[in-house]
């Protein structure tokens, strides 16, 4: 059977309940799903309150991105089955999802942690998105940190 | 020369003021040679030149790599995705 691989680059609201079953095999035993939200309060370093963050996308190097993680998510966990990535674009609001790896497998023991762990630090690093940050102090462009290779 | 359409992205926009330009640029000319010329014809990019991403037909390119004739080019910050 075809491994479902879901990307998804989009400006409207996702629902987690409609991803899990497109990527449920009827060999899949195990899901992991993780979400980024965004968030209100920052209560660390930096505190503050976020009323929303605008995200902005290369479009098509950001889902030829995407696929690219998914497909590095398949040669170092082979045993992976489904993969759901998702980004939003445009404005979203503290308590809404913003972005989402989703991996199934047969079994929990099978490196799905790893691999949706690795997706979203991947994401973070190569996929072009930018988020710009309004507060009641006004706006501000969050950069990232990591510097891809070429090619990379 | 060759005339290239250079698109922009998050502060870079904001730098130029547009999502895109179209300039004319040497045939043979390298990214760095290319982040030369911008700089000069947009000042604002000095304080962001060190720090800019540069992708060629969607790729993450090297300072060393030649502009490909009709190539897509793309400037921006490094990508902050994701959730914080």
């Amino acid at each position: 059977m075809d491994h479902p691989t879901i990307i998804s680059l989009t400006d409207a609201d996702f629902h987690l309940d409609s991803i899990l079953p497109q990527i449920t095999l009827p060999t899949t035993g195990a899901s992991v799903l993780f979400t980024g939200i965004v968030r209100e309060q920052t209560i660390n370093e930096n505190a503050r309150e976020t009323v929303y963050l605008q995200y902005e996308a290369y479009q098509p190097m950001a889902e030829t991105k995407m696929r690219q993680i998914a497909d590095e998510i398949r040669q170092k966990w082979p045993t992976i089955e489904g993969i759901a990535i998702i980004q939003r674009t445009g404005r979203v609001f503290p308590g809404t999802p913003s972005t989402l790896i989703a991996c199934t497998a047969s079994h929990r023991n099978t490196g799905i942690f790893e691999a949706a762990r690795y997706g979203i630090d991947r994401l973070k690093e190569i996929v072009p998105v930018w988020k710009k940050e309004t507060g009641p102090r006004g706006e501000e462009w969050v950069e990232g940190q990591y510097i891809p290779k070429p090619g990379e | 020369m060759q005339k290239v359409k250079i698109f922009f992205f998050a502060n870079l926009r904001d730098y130029i003021g547009s999502k895109s330009v179209e300039i004319e640029i040497p045939i043979g000319i390298t990214v760095s040679g290319l982040i030369d010329l911008l700089v000069l014809k947009f000042p604002n990019l000095e304080k962001v030149r060190d720090s800019m991403m540069v992708a060629v037909n969607r790729e993450y390119a090297a300072n060393e790599q030649v502009i490909p004739q009709g190539g897509e080019i793309a400037f921006f910050p490094p990508v902050s995705g994701g959730c914080f």
